[in-house]
């Protein structure tokens, strides 16, 4: 949905640009604009007359001449008067960071490994022109092509997925999107044995196949939340210190109670789906996170690094 | 005043203000010729309001990458003889820039993954900028892709702005061995490697990386501004990383068809070689897979991981 609102930054920004745009290419509607842009035909206009009312007083002379009348009818056309603004400034040092960021990030993304275009970009954009590793396996490519695939004909999928608890399961998913959250891959989709979207990392999907059948009426009336961990059913609510090294812990999980030392150190409370999942992700930052309570929780991460220790896999790992 | 000219926005001031001085000749304007020329600062009833309005405005166009230069043949600081004009060049996209619809699907998806936070303001504006360059359409295979970048150190922010100020900062830094000091550094670049974000820096002569994650304390920024690098420097850094990860290789002995299996892409024997960044950072990612991983090499590694899990049985006794 188009932006409605516009603050004096942004509708500078977006007058320059229009000035840019309609030079270059010629006359535009404003619903061109509008969609080309991202905002609406109202904030189009608002842009295009801010071109209009910037007369220079003092030499009684005017930068843009902007054809009223044809505004009135939907159309932008204007012609440089005194004008030497042919086109917007070069990017911001703070908007070329955030691009350079996003594309640095994708850049990390497996499936964007070898793009060209992707580095042809990133070099123009002064985010450098270096590879980044990437240390995903080949099989999460195949996985995600598939699923691309699916997302572009609107069919379904069978896979074969292992949840964190170890459990090995066939699932019918209609693909709605994928995300790519932190570090790791998802596959949001209409789980048909649930009966409800779910969340899939791609590492643990198994197998993947495409079927001809398209997807369900309620995967394309369903609404994709925002937070891939979802709704959790009978949790537990555990009380956890980090570090701050470790406080990324508490970004896993719906958090409570959160509160920081002077020292940067976390305290809060974590709800938490699986008790028997919940070792692998405290365990990881090797004492620099510690469960306080229930006692449960205590006693489910010592054994999972007891297992840890000793090599072998406890009878609840097993399948 | 001529007649028929209505109040102006801050917007339509700002754009007056720039078209001014991009039509200015090349000794730039005085202030009197700019309070002239632009109808805001014109109506304003006092000198210092016009002061206080035009200061806020040069803020702002810098901000907004309008390199707005100040000429004063009689001092270093800002006189009342001060000209104004825009720096040569700061409109001129380099030849050959052209955005082709490839590249306009990975511009929207790099400001998407910003997902409203931080710098989400700026990558969409920049967008916007680059959308001046032509009409292209974007490509439909990605649109169901939704990257989301995760960056909630608390230091991100002020070492984003630090970059974009050009500015010194100062922080403590705990390494992975657990000495913590003090750094003063230039901030360069924020990149995202291997799931962290790394702060690139120039630190006294030399680009040095930081873990965001290591950051223990504020990030405090100086007025000092920071140490001029050119991108030649900046490449040279980055490859040098490279180069480092490529040598740190971990050979792995992963279980048949557990999670650790699927996720590293083991085949036949179940051994694995995996390049790392770092070996604390790496030790932590192994260590979720329990005991699905067993590292073979190098020694460090093992030890490393050997002696969390008893820090761990230790906290949790």
């Amino acid at each position: 949905m188009p932006k409605q609102e516009i603050d004096a930054e942004d509708l500078f920004n977006l007058s320059l640009s229009i000035v840019g745009l309609v030079l270059r290419d010629g006359p535009m509607s404003s619903k061109e604009l509008a969609l080309h842009f991202g905002y609406s035909e109202k904030t189009v206009v608002r842009a295009v007359k801010t071109i209009a009312n910037s007369e220079d007083i003092g030499r009684f002379e005017t930068h843009f001449y902007v054809d009223e009348e044809l505004l009135e009818k939907g159309e932008v056309d204007f012609s440089a008067g005194m004008a030497a603004l042919r086109r917007p400034p070069l990017l911001s040092r703070r908007q070329t960071t955030a691009l350079a960021a996003g594309l640095d990030f994708l850049a990390a993304l497996p499936q964007f490994a070898g793009n060209v275009a992707l580095s042809q970009i990133r070099s123009q954009i002064g985010s450098g022109t270096i590879p980044i590793t990437i240390l995903a396996a080949p099989a999460r490519e195949e996985t995600l092509q598939a699923i691309q695939q699916a997302l572009l004909d609107k069919t379904q999928l069978v896979a074969s997925y292992l949840n964190q608890l170890g459990e090995k399961s066939e699932r019918d998913i209609d693909p709605l999107r994928v995300d790519y959250v932190g570090r790791r891959h998802y596959l949001r989709g209409w789980c048909h044995t649930n009966q409800a979207v779910r969340s899939f990392r791609l590492d643990r999907i198994t197998k993947i196949e495409n079927t001809d059948k398209p997807v369900s009426e309620a995967a394309l009336l369903a609404d994709v939340p925002l937070e891939v961990f979802g709704q959790i059913e009978n949790e537990t609510t555990v009380e956890i210190f980090a570090t701050q090294e470790a406080s990324e812990i508490f970004w896993n999980f719906p958090a409570i109670d959160i509160h920081r030392d002077p020292e940067g150190n976390v305290t809060g409370k974590i709800q938490v789906g699986s008790l028997k999942a919940l070792g692998r992700h405290v365990a990881r930052y090797a004492g620099q996170a510690r469960v306080l309570s229930p006692r449960s929780a205590v006693e489910a991460v010592r054994q999972f690094a007891l297992n840890a220790r000793s090599g072998t896999l406890g009878p609840e790992d097993q399948d | 005043m001529s007649a028929g000219v209505s109040k102006q926005s801050p917007a339509e001031r700002l754009f007056t203000l720039t078209c001014c001085l991009m039509a200015a000749p090349v000794i730039g304007l005085s202030k009197n010729d700019i309070f002239r020329s632009v109808v805001s600062y014109a109506e304003q009833q006092s000198d210092s309001a016009k002061e206080k309005m035009f200061d806020r405005d040069k803020s702002d166009l810098r901000e907004m990458g309008v390199q707005l230069e100040v000429i004063d043949s009689n001092s270093f600081e800002e006189t009342e003889s001060a000209r104004y004009r825009i720096a040569k060049g700061s409109f001129d996209w380099p030849a050959g820039f052209e955005i082709n619809n490839e590249h306009m699907t990975l511009l929207e998806l790099a400001a998407k993954a910003w997902n409203n936070q931080l710098l989400s303001k700026s990558a969409q504006s920049g967008l916007i900028r680059l959308r001046s360059l032509g009409v292209v359409d974007s490509s439909r295979q990605l649109s169901a892709f939704t990257p989301r970048l995760l960056a909630q150190q608390e230091s991100f922010a002020p070492l984003a702005d630090a970059i974009a100020e050009g500015k010194l900062v100062r922080f403590s830094y705990r390494k992975s061995t657990g000495t913590t000091s003090i750094r003063e550094v230039t901030p360069l670049k924020l990149r995202f490697i291997e799931g962290q974000w790394v702060l690139l820096a120039k630190q006294a002569r030399e680009i040095k990386n930081f873990l965001l994650r290591r950051i223990v304390s504020e990030v405090r920024s100086s007025e000092l501004s920071g140490e001029s690098v050119s991108t030649a420097q900046v490449d040279e850094a980055e490859a040098e990383l490279v180069a480092f990860v490529t040598k740190n290789i971990a050979v792995l002995k992963v279980e048949q068809d557990s999670e650790a299996w699927w996720h590293f892409g083991a085949k036949d024997n179940g051994t694995v070689e995996v390049n790392f960044m770092d070996e604390a950072l790496f030790a932590e990612d192994l260590m979720e897979f329990g005991p699905e991983v067993q590292v073979l090499s190098p020694l460090s590694l093992s030890q490393r991981i050997d002696s969390g899990w008893q820090r761990v049985l230790d906290a949790h006794a």
